[in-house]
């Protein structure tokens, strides 16, 4: 039998985790929907799910703390996605902070979740297990450079911030988990696309070059993209991961 | 000549005006009073000696003989006044509205024993004759040249003393009077709650320390109303949101039909109206980000990028080559507001940065749309004011959008304003301090 990935919904509004489980189920996967912290923690114990949908405005335990608590325990890596009902740039900080994998601000469209989840499954399926290593990381370092992830920009050795569009820090997260190892095209398009599929149609080459002014890298000599003739291109220096961002 | 045009301006000045005229006055006034005092107690003084010598140096010359008297004449003469033997020199007769004050005492001294005539001798000081003979029948001048004592070299100096300390005092208590104040109002300018709020400090002179506590006791208060209308903007928001969720998720069992696509355009539209209401909210009160060193060009690059990834025309033009502190969601939130009205009005937005002449730098907007009439560009930054006559409401404007980055702009030390382009459309200037 071919496999139904499980997910489970964690929201203390009946409706809303109800309206969201059905809307999920129609659309082809498997659900359960729980109505706090506490009856999500008796669950798991019984049943492994593929993907946690997690609301971070609950009464009694929180969905930070929850997620936090996740990580820590035995789940630590089940996808998780967090559903915020602020937009706030600090907020959506702090749920990557506690190991979230992607949030989703209320009110969103289930259509918009459904999209979430299929690419947090994909991505989180298609990485190789050192992705795991730099997820828990907050800071990548290499050559002169760190990338701090959660706020996703980049910082110079005087600490000054480099902004990265969303496009290039995808693509620079992909170099990143995948250090010196040939990546094509076709790789890089897929690893890169993620949520923003239909938004994104630029060539990986061109994002490549951008990549290389945002780094200060010679196009002709580069030092962290290098060009492999025919086959794709290879991020040629180790990355180390750092703790939290100071 | 009107009085009104020629008061100064400051307080400072009017007081210290007060104070010296009042003060300078003051002194004079005491200084006349002592004066005259001195010179009336000199006078009668003088006047006394002046009838005993006259009187005793008339009986000696009567009594010496006339042979000898021009050897004693010598002996006779003082400061003021001598005796001549002959007739004097030719006067005129005095009159008797002017005369000297000695003219009395002589008269008084001498009178009764010798007729005394007056003349006075023309020239440019005092000068008066008394005439007379004596017993032998030869005549005696008294020559007078009346003068006052003369002033002690070292008055005036005593005076530019005192005057000098007039003016140092007057400057000290309208500094002392004045510096509290221009504190109070330094303070009531820079007032600005969202950030942390200036405490003055509650020392000092009673009323000082009242105005102080007034206004530490104000600012509270505003930033209590600040923070209630935040938490209400907000919480309203909130609440909003689950039945918003609700709707949207139900809207999406619905079965496609017109009807389901209005809902959906409905829901969106409240959708924004709640999340930019919480903005703004923000956008008053929270300063919760932290300023980091940012570098302006690749911040730019980036938010340019991000609109061209996803098919809009926005375009850079210019280099700063600036690092600078800002807070980074703050800026990037003012700049997503102005490209996004230039991609509404115009669908396509340029940005323009440089650095200015003073090292401030500019971070240009600017959009071929219709523009903004002249006496609107103040208003258009005041939250829910929206364009009457414009494509807004249809376009479904939330009138937020340049309030909050008005407010965006100002909580990281900068400031937006907009204009109309020469040759159409709308430049919305967003001016960031100088780099330290």
């Amino acid at each position: 039998m071919e496999h139904v990935d499980h997910i489970l919904i964690v929201d203390d509004d009946r409706e809303i985790r109800e309206l969201v489980g059905n809307y999920l189920k129609k659309n082809g996967l498997r659900t359960t929907v729980v109505a706090d912290g506490r009856q999500m923690r008796a669950f798991l114990e019984t049943t492994p799910v593929d993907l946690i949908v997690l609301d971070i405005m609950m009464p009694g335990d929180d969905g930070l703390l929850l997620c936090r608590e996740l990580r820590a325990g035995k789940h630590k890596a089940t996808p998780v996605l967090m559903l915020t009902a602020r937009n706030d740039e600090t907020d959506r900080i702090i749920g990557l902070e506690m190991g979230a994998d992607d949030y989703l601000v209320k009110p969103f469209a289930a259509r918009e979740l459904l999209a979430r989840i299929n690419a947090v499954l994909r991505r989180t399926r298609m990485l190789p297990p050192n992705l795991v290593i730099t997820e828990s990381g907050r800071l990548l370092a290499f050559g002169r450079w760190r990338l701090d992830t959660s706020a996703r920009h980049l910082l110079d050795q005087d600490g000054t911030m480099v902004a990265l569009s969303g496009a290039e820090y995808r693509l620079l997260r992909v170099f990143l988990d995948h250090p010196q190892r040939v990546l094509n095209r076709d790789q890089l398009l897929n690893l890169t696309q993620g949520r923003d599929a239909d938004l994104f149609d630029r060539s990986i080459d061109l994002l490549v070059s951008r990549l290389r002014q945002r780094l200060l890298d010679d196009a002709r000599e580069p030092a962290y993209i290098k060009t492999v003739r025919s086959e794709g291109y290879v991020f040629s220096l180790p990355v180390e991961v750092l703790g939290a961002p100071s | 000549m009107n009085l009104a045009l020629h008061w100064p301006r400051t307080l400072a000045s009017r007081l210290s005006l007060i104070f010296l005229i009042g003060l300078i006055l003051a002194q004079a006034l005491s200084f006349g009073a002592q004066y005259y005092e001195r010179y009336e107690s000199a006078k009668n003084t003088m006047l006394g000696n002046l009838e005993t010598d006259v009187s005793t140096s008339l009986a000696i010359l009567d009594r010496l003989p006339a042979n000898e008297r021009a050897s004693w004449l010598q002996r006779l003469e003082r400061t003021n006044y001598g005796y001549l033997l002959n007739e004097g020199s030719p006067g005129t007769p005095m009159a008797p509205s002017d005369v000297p004050i000695a003219v009395p005492s002589i008269q008084d001294a001498i009178g009764h024993e010798y007729p005394l005539t007056f003349t006075d001798i023309p020239g440019p000081k005092k000068h008066f004759q008394a005439h007379l003979k004596l017993k032998d029948g030869s005549p005696v001048t008294i020559d007078v040249r009346p003068a006052m004592v003369p002033l002690s070299p070292w008055l005036p100096a005593v005076l530019l003393g005192q005057l000098a300390l007039l003016i140092a005092c007057t400057w000290l208590a309208v500094r002392i009077a004045i510096r509290p104040l221009t504190r109070l109002a330094q303070a009531v300018e820079t007032l600005d709650p969202n950030t942390h709020a200036v405490h003055l400090d509650e020392k000092g002179p009673t009323e000082v320390a009242y105005a102080a506590r007034a206004f530490n006791a104000m600012q509270a208060r505003i930033a209590a109303y600040l923070k209630e209308r935040m938490q209400l903007l907000a919480a309203i928001s909130h609440d909003l949101q689950t039945p918003i969720t609700r709707m949207k998720l139900r809207a999406e069992f619905m079965d496609d039909s017109s009807e389901k696509d209005k809902l959906w355009n409905d829901l969106g539209e409240m959708e924004h109206l709640v999340r930019e209401g919480v903005a703004y909210a923000r956008s008053i009160h929270g300063a919760t980000e932290e300023s980091r060193r940012t570098d302006l060009d690749s911040f730019l690059d980036s938010l340019v990028f991000d609109y061209q990834d996803m098919g809009k025309d926005v375009q850079l033009g210019g280099k700063s080559a600036a690092v600078i502190d800002t807070r980074p969601h703050a800026l990037r939130r003012v700049l997503v507001n102005l490209v996004d009205n230039a991609l509404k009005f115009a669908g396509a937005a340029e940005l323009w940065v440089e650095t200015k002449a003073d090292g401030s730098l500019s971070v240009k907007v600017m959009d071929r749309g219709p523009g903004i009439a002249e006496e609107q560009l103040a208003q258009v930054m005041q939250p829910f004011y929206r364009v009457e006559n414009s494509r807004n409401r249809s376009t479904g404007g939330t009138g937020l959008g340049l309030a909050i980055a008005q407010q965006l702009a100002l909580a990281i030390g900068g400031s937006l304003t907009l204009s109309n382009r020469v040759d159409g459309g709308l430049c919305a200037e967003l001016r960031l301090p100088k780099p330290q």
